[in-house]
């Protein structure tokens, strides 16, 4: 019985999130608004991805921005290249700028060999090409990184570790790459994205809708996924690894799985969040940013999707609120520490299991009573 | 070629400092403490501060710097890090929400900003600790050109690794923090009262902490997020070291320094850290325990 109303409450809350999610430019007008909301949505997947991983495979990787970023780059390559900036450097190709000022005097104007390693963007002029890669070589590199991971069986915090390792390193490497990748100020002044020639200006509600659908899938697919056999081996071999193996299952598989679709999803939320904020930079790659995704799963809820999700989305929102000015962003920030360290202490399961267990109280206070009214209670612990 | 070893051993010792604390923390106890590098960001900003209104020089400023970051360890102790043991992973989490405190004090002048009161030496910016004009002027020695504030970072790391290890294993202390590394359990059950002993220890390594910021603070920057960037570095000494072991960490951190100096000598810093980080992942996935490790909890 008391099963029954947690699952209609569970689809309530997700069918809530869908429907306030595509309704909310018909609620607000104002378009600069919108970005910034489109941007936290795709924060909101960002904690999705990791609840995936760490809730549901009980794999915690503090390098999820690894993937972000790298999603972000490859979008953001293809969009450069689209930028009326690419187009006025004294060739009929288009030539990204700071190529020109990167290149060595005498150098050909042309993506070929401007600078050592600029052929690598020559694929990137068409478009769809960066969108694919966006997603493709996340997820490439992170088979190869998973697979390597746990079939030497790594486990619980080195996993946090090398993967914290594997972002500084990208880091680093895309700092380095100055003539590739534009180093410290990474690619800005950005082209639209234009799919069947409709140009998609960022500050536009049908881009909003991009990002909106986007996530509505990403959560709905995520969500398929977990309740089907696979995601539920899943979770027992988070519980007990061993078990898991000795009952048959290859657990390594299991984790490289979820983990590449983790990654895959982080990819795809990096090359949305540039689509909308129009540049990319390695502070994507920064240890600060990645483990702000883990804080804000954290607090909304590590073993629920949608949880960990609206964590993002309402961290973000409020921060967005309430830096107003510099002195109260950076006291926002002392409240973010605080509330993360209570939520750690005392509310592990985060804002998805308080939710639960007020509805838990709920129910079991209007089945002493006797009520019949269960439809109000569990409408009222949303 | 001598210079290059130095280089690499001076790296080293910034390293080992860091990491030696950090070692007995995560080794003894099982955290993972993010805010070690605001604990040294602490003994920095200590030495900063008593430089300015004590006009402390950086000799006092040591001492005073072991004994601040040690009590702010035992207050992260006993209000947070009790709550956690057993829990590794979230021991991890919640030290990055105190991270995020720590930092934000500093930079909000421990909330004075609010009222309109400023302290010189806090505050967002950037700050510096001076030192003594004789131990920034190079000597030369036999032919050698020495820097005596590298070399007095050397002895000071020699003389605290020195005092660590005679702490560990020459001391009744030291046995008890032994028995709780091996087994807390059983520990407990003969007589060892692993909370008081686990609240020294952590205050013991928080004091180290705070003694690398101090030195830290003569050839870097002071600022309030400085630690962000140490305590990973202090990371991977531990974990290529081996989890526990003392020995361990010194050789890694002599590893991870001596590649560190020597390919940032062929090519660049950024290539440097990025090989080092290839190493250490490198090495974790081929020992995951560390080098130098035994069985533990």
């Amino acid at each position: 019985m008391s099963n029954r109303i947690f699952i209609l409450g569970d689809r309530a809350v997700y069918a809530a999130f869908i429907i306030i999610v595509l309704a909310l430019p018909l609620l607000v007008d104002d378009v600069f608004w919108l970005n910034r909301i489109a941007k936290y949505l795709v924060f909101g997947m960002l904690g999705l991805a990791i609840a995936l991983s760490w809730g549901y495979a009980g794999i915690l990787n503090l390098g999820q921005g690894l993937f972000f970023g790298l999603g972000a780059y490859m979008i953001a390559m293809s969009l450069k290249l689209q930028s009326y900036t690419s187009l006025q450097q004294g060739s009929d190709k288009p030539i990204p700028d700071f190529m020109l000022w990167n290149a060595e005097p005498g150098a050909p104007t042309d993506l070929c060999c401007i600078t050592p390693g600029s052929w690598l963007w020559i694929p990137f002029q068409a478009q769809w090409f960066g969108m694919a890669m966006a997603v493709v070589v996340p997820v490439v590199f992170a088979l190869i990184i998973g697979s390597t991971i746990f079939r030497l069986r790594v486990s619980g915090v080195y996993v946090a570790i090398i993967t914290l390792a594997l972002v500084l390193l990208a880091r680093l490497l895309f700092i380095d790459l100055q003539p590739v990748t534009n180093g410290f100020n990474g690619l800005t002044d950005l082209g639209w994205l234009t799919i069947a020639g409709i140009e998609f200006d960022p500050f536009m509600v049908a881009t909003y809708y991009i990002i909106a659908v986007s996530v509505c899938v990403v959560l709905l697919l995520s969500r398929w996924l977990i309740s089907t056999r696979a995601g539920l081996i899943l979770q027992s071999t988070r519980d007990d690894p061993n078990r898991s193996r000795y009952l048959g299952y290859d657990v390594a598989s299991y984790q490289v799985f979820f983990f590449t679709v983790s990654a895959g999803i982080a990819g795809f939320a990096g090359m949305l969040f540039v689509i909308v904020s129009e540049f990319a930079t390695p502070t994507y790659f920064d240890i600060a940013f990645s483990i702000s995704m883990v804080v804000w799963a954290a607090v909304g809820g590590r073993s629920s999707l949608i949880g960990a999700a609206l964590g993002a989305i309402l961290i973000n929102t409020i921060e967005a609120s309430v830096s107003e000015s510099e002195m109260f962003q950076q006291a926002w920030r002392l409240i973010i520490g605080i509330v993360f360290v209570l939520v750690v202490l005392y509310m592990p399961r985060g804002l998805a299991g308080l939710a639960r267990d007020v509805l838990a109280r709920v129910v079991a206070l209007s089945q002493r009573t006797g009520g019949k009214d269960s439809q109000s209670s569990h409408t009222a612990a949303e | 070629m001598f210079e290059v070893l130095f280089i690499g051993l001076s790296l080293t010792s910034v390293l080992l400092l860091i990491a030696l604390g950090l070692s007995i923390t995560y080794g003894a106890m099982g955290v993972i403490n993010m805010a070690h590098g605001e604990l040294v960001m602490i003994g920095a900003y200590t030495a900063v501060l008593a430089g300015i209104h004590l006009g402390f020089n950086i000799f006092l400023s040591l001492p005073l710097a072991f004994v601040v970051a040690a009590l702010v360890g035992l207050l992260i102790e006993r209000v947070v890090i009790r709550r956690l043991y057993g829990r590794i992973i979230d021991t991890l989490l919640a030290t990055w929400g105190v991270a995020i405190i720590l930092q934000q004090l500093i930079r909000l002048e421990f909330g004075l900003t609010f009222f309109g009161i400023s302290i010189e030496g806090l505050g967002p910016g950037l700050q510096n600790m001076r030192v003594p004009t004789f131990m920034m002027e190079p000597f030369d020695l036999m032919g050698l050109s020495i820097q005596p504030y590298r070399t007095f970072i050397l002895c000071v790391t020699i003389l605290l690794t020195a005092l660590t290890w005679y702490l560990v294993y020459r001391t009744a202390i030291g046995v008890q923090v032994r028995a709780i590394m091996r087994n807390p359990q059983m520990a407990a059950a003969c007589g060892i009262d692993v909370r008081r002993v686990s609240a020294l220890t952590f205050a013991y390594g928080s004091g180290l902490a705070g003694v690398a910021g101090v030195l830290l603070a003569g050839f870097r920057t002071v600022m309030p997020d400085m630690g962000a960037t140490v305590v990973v570095d202090g990371f991977l000494v531990v974990v290529v070291g081996g989890v526990g072991s003392l020995l361990g960490t010194i050789l890694s951190s002599a590893l991870l320094g001596q590649i560190n100096g020597i390919v940032s000598v062929f090519s660049n810093d950024i290539i440097a850290r990025a090989v080092v980080f290839g190493v250490v992942i490198a090495i974790i996935l081929w020992r995951p325990r560390g080098l130098f490790s035994f069985k533990s909890r």
